[in-house]
């Protein structure tokens, strides 16, 4: 029972947090309209929808103070589609730090603290106040209308009519002939024939129709078109257009609206009766049944705030399915053991070949398994489709984030985003979302300069942000690049030289790229001096721990003045991968295959040591080995008493007489070369994450099962990269105080 | 677990427990020659060990990793946890599956699953007044608990040898033999 409830609740939970991330999408989209001046009027529309719902569930989980503001913000979005209020940028502000204060009801409800929130209480007042105002003055009485039709406009239509007759669009009366039995459809198509055009304000049957089976409406339509243009976009057989004419300016009386609530009656139209109840007006009006249900939930809609939830929203929700992650995952260890008992029935089918028993039953076999290893894969791959979602999720809230930062800061910024619809496995994009919103922070705070600083050195007063993501290969790229102050390396190499993270010598060697990784070191980072001074922002370490957890690389690349640009490198997925399984002194490690660039043979000769390093010579560059045997100080090639990379190394290449190998994996643009004894093959593997215990334990992504209960470790390549890309000092260090 | 023995009489003896508090089930298994218990409850599974998979730079105490049944298990051989001597682990070794932090299930190595005694409160000495003041952080205390208090013998055991050895060969069987009772938080912490 408790169960239950519990997992409703959890609905409740993802439900509504799901139409807070909708809401946020659809302000972006308001707030883009209101600086063009063009407002959508069904975002308004889906606002008030997705308010509507919210109120609806809070109210069934008790979540009082979600659904007061609910109502409040109902109330602010309704006066809006009615246009009782303007859309300002006050008004955009009300309604932006409503989204953000639903993401922090949410919280708290979740973590069940009942905390007051007094910023709550503050926006519903201004909310409350926000609402009603006079409409402004009506336009309509231009227009030759019939006044039966315009009685029985309910309040919404009233206001788009106003609307469109203010965009100087032309009112069309159109007289349609639909057969009973495909009017839904036929009413369908005509409004999807007419939405380019403009929009169909209101619809009624006039009463007279050819025959009993079918019915004529009269539509008014509002549109940029000329009446035989409109004709002709319709294509519609028996469509009448008629343009409604414009009174002359003189005889029109200065009354504004010439149809007030009082004079409705029910015999004005004979057909509709005006601001009656839902059930009510279907009563009075049969063919209301046969309206397609757009039609009737937008007249419920405009009945405010009374009627019950939307049936189209219901009908949305249940389209799709929510499912929990960790369901995936095991489906996903499934799959993986399915894995091993194909590897097992190849070999069966290997060895009866060999055997020559049957040729017949041992080709059976064969295609069995072939057809096995197909759905197997389709079945790896549907699963994998499942966990991705798009980029989007996270680039909605950043956008979010950056509008409030930049009021904040008072910086006039421009988020420019590309490829949101890039897809990555669901836990990548939960985990990203906060390593981006810190280094959004930090673009804004730190990079671009203030207004004037940008105007003395002749940039545009609007700095520019833009975010970045495309797929590559088996990666996801997110670029962020702002066209701030840039990072100042020679005050970041002087607090690195005064923490004594760096020697003075050291400093004086350092490569741009060094320097611009000192960002990362935690030390430097959290002090606020170092911050100021650099240009840029606090608690980067904690940025490249999280992408590197994901198995991912930051990369950062810094012009003085131009701009700084923050690339990360994510694997798309990181449930299953393809691997190349290699063998070090007798024990197997896996490789993902997606940082494996090549494999070669190793040539003790052309081994040379740099600055304390083994390198060989790959094609012109030189490409750093990391002796993994050494490193990981398995049988035969510890090295005791010497530190890593030490005198021992020569030794260990020379030791071994037989045939190694250099597996060159490269991260962005990085590359080490791993040392290995044999080459297995390539595999598709489950990567399990270690237990928590082992999660001091460096340059391990996780194990995986290879069959016959033998587990591989699954070497972290981007670690490996990160460990033997600082300098020999740096790693001694650490080596020492993991020893120690 | 067919060979699982219920001592006859076991029923009496509860009658004169009752003043000492509720009984609690220790399992004791055996390393570096010494009898340890720790209590039933917070022992999941025994498992005999699979091949175990080292991990390189892992804390000396972690033998490796093995799959239960799809799962990652990090498994702590308990004598270098305790910082007993070593030794080569013989047939009788078996992996005890325990919760350890945070939901993670760990795997303790140890040399042989010896018993499961029932012990009311009373009878776990605190290990101060036994051992000295040299107690070790991980203990909990002692008992004494003879081949009396011996619910189950042996209880992974192959057959009459192995229930042979575990009431003959270890020394609590004996009256007055000590079994030394883990804090197992402590151990793991």
């Amino acid at each position: 029972m408790a169960d239950a409830q519990d997992r409703a609740r959890e609905e409740f939970f993802s439900e509504a947090q799901e139409i807070v991330e909708g809401l946020g999408r659809d302000l972006l989209g308001l707030d883009e309209g209101q600086r063009t001046g063009r407002v959508d009027a069904e975002l308004v529309n889906d606002l008030f929808r997705a308010v509507h719902t919210l109120k609806g569930l809070a109210g069934l989980f008790g979540a009082n103070r979600m659904s007061t503001l609910s109502h409040e913000l109902e109330g602010l979005l309704d006066d809006m589609r009615l246009g009782r209020v303007e859309l300002t940028p006050t008004v955009l502000d009300l309604l932006f730090r409503s989204a953000e204060l639903y993401d922090r009801i949410l919280q708290n409800e979740k973590e069940g603290r009942d905390q007051a929130m007094p910023e709550v209480d503050d926006l519903i007042r201004e909310l409350h106040r926000g609402k009603g105002g006079a409409p402004p003055p009506s336009p309509i009485g231009h227009y030759e209308l019939d006044p039966g039709l315009l009685a029985v406009l309910t309040e919404y239509e009233e206001h788009r009519l106003r609307t469109n007759i203010a965009q100087g669009l032309t009112l069309f009366r159109l007289r349609v002939q639909f057969q009973l039995a495909t009017i839904d459809q036929a009413l369908d198509d005509l409004k999807a024939a007419a939405k380019p055009h403009g929009e169909i304000i209101t619809y009624l049957p006039t009463g007279a129709g050819a025959d009993a089976d079918s019915i004529e409406l009269d539509i008014l339509m509002a549109c940029k078109l000329t009446g035989a243009e409109l004709e002709v976009a319709l294509a519609l057989n028996g469509v009448a257009v008629e343009e409604v004419a414009r009174r002359p300016v003189a005889a029109v009386s200065s009354s504004p609206v010439p149809f007030d609530r009082g004079a409705t009656a029910e015999g004005a139209a004979g057909t509709r009766v005006r601001d009656g109840s839902e059930a009510r007006r279907r009563e009075a009006l049969d063919v209301a049944s046969l309206l397609p249900p757009q039609m009737v939930q937008r007249e419920a809609g405009g009945a405010g705030p009374k009627v019950p939830l939307d049936v189209a929203s219901i009908r949305s929700v249940a389209q799709t399915v929510r499912v929990d992650i960790q369901k995936l995952d095991r489906l996903m260890n499934i799959v993986g053991e399915l894995a091993i008992v194909k590897s097992s029935l190849t070999r069966l089918s290997d060895r009866l070949r060999a055997a020559h028993i049957s040729r017949e039953l041992s080709s059976d076999l064969h295609r069995l398994q072939r057809t096995f290893d197909r759905h197997l894969e389709s079945m790896q791959k549907g699963i994998l489709e499942v966990r991705m979602v798009p980029l989007g999720q996270v680039f909605d809230k950043l956008a979010r984030v950056v509008r409030q930062i930049s009021r904040d800061a008072d910086k006039h910024v421009n988020l420019v985003i590309t490829g949101a619809e890039t897809e990555v496995d669901k836990l990548i994009v939960e985990e990203l979302s906060d390593p981006l919103m810190h280094m959004m922070r930090n673009a804004i705070d730190h990079g671009i300069e203030s207004r004037s600083a940008r105007e003395a050195v002749g940039k545009p007063a609007m700095g520019t942000i833009a975010l970045n993501a495309f797929q590559k290969g088996n990666h996801v790229v997110i670029e962020i690049e702002d066209d701030g102050g840039g990072i100042d390396t020679d005050r970041l190499l002087d607090a690195a030289v005064r923490r004594g993270v760096l020697a003075a010598d050291e400093a004086r060697t350092s490569s741009r790229r060094e320097v611009l990784n000192l960002v990362f070191i935690p030390g430097m980072t959290t002090k606020s001096d170092v911050s100021e001074l650099s240009g840029r922002g606090v608690g980067m370490d904690v940025v490249k721990t999280n992408i590197s957890k994901l198995g991912g690389v930051i990369d950062l690349g810094s012009e003085r003045g131009i701009g700084t640009k923050v690339t990360i490198t994510l694997p798309i997925t990181l449930a299953i991968i393809s691997a190349l399984l290699v063998d070090v002194a007798g024990r197997t490690f896996a490789l993902p295959l997606a940082n494996v660039q090549e494999a070669i043979v190793l040539e003790p000769d052309a081994v040379r040591r740099i600055d304390d390093r083994e390198v060989v010579t790959l094609r012109g560059t030189t490409l750093p080995l990391c002796f993994l045997g050494q490193l990981f100080e398995l049988d035969g090639s510890a090295v005791v008493g010497a530190s890593p990379g030490g005198a021992g190394a020569g030794h260990a290449v020379t030791k071994r007489n037989g045939k190694r190998f250099v597996v060159v994996v490269s991260v962005g643009s990085r590359k080490l070369g791993l040392v290995v004894d044999t080459l297995i093959g390539e595999q598709d593997v489950v990567i399990k994450a270690l237990g928590a215990s082992l999660k001091s334990v460096r340059g391990f992504a996780g194990a995986t099962e290879l069959g016959d209960q033998r587990i591989g470790l699954v070497l972290d390549a981007p670690a490996l990269l990160e460990e033997l890309s600082t300098s020999p000092r740096d790693a001694r260090q650490a080596s020492e105080a993991r020893d120690g | 677990m067919a060979n699982l023995v219920r001592r006859p009489g076991a029923g009496l003896r509860r009658v004169r427990q009752q003043d000492r508090g509720p009984l609690v089930e220790y399992l004791a298994f055996a390393l570096a020659g010494e009898p340890y218990a720790a209590p039933v409850s917070l022992v999941r599974e025994i498992l005999k060990p699979p091949p175990l998979t080292p991990v390189p730079r892992a804390p000396r105490s972690v033998l490796g990793i093995v799959s239960v049944r799809g799962q990652l298990v990090t498994v702590i051989d308990l004598r270098r946890r305790l910082r007993l001597a070593e030794a080569q682990p013989t047939r009788r070794a078996r992996i005890l599956l325990v919760d350890g932090e945070a939901g993670e299930t760990l795997g303790l190595f140890v040399d042989e699953v010896l018993a499961v005694y029932r012990l009311a409160d009373g009878e776990v000495e605190a290990a101060a007044t036994a051992l000295g003041n040299e107690v070790a952080p991980y203990i909990a205390g002692i008992a004494r608990p003879g081949a009396a208090r011996m619910a189950i013998a042996a209880p992974l055991g192959a057959g009459e040898a192995a229930k042979k050895r575990a009431t003959m060969a270890s020394a609590p069987a004996e009256e007055g033999g000590v079994v030394i009772l883990l804090d197992l938080r402590a151990v793991l912490a």
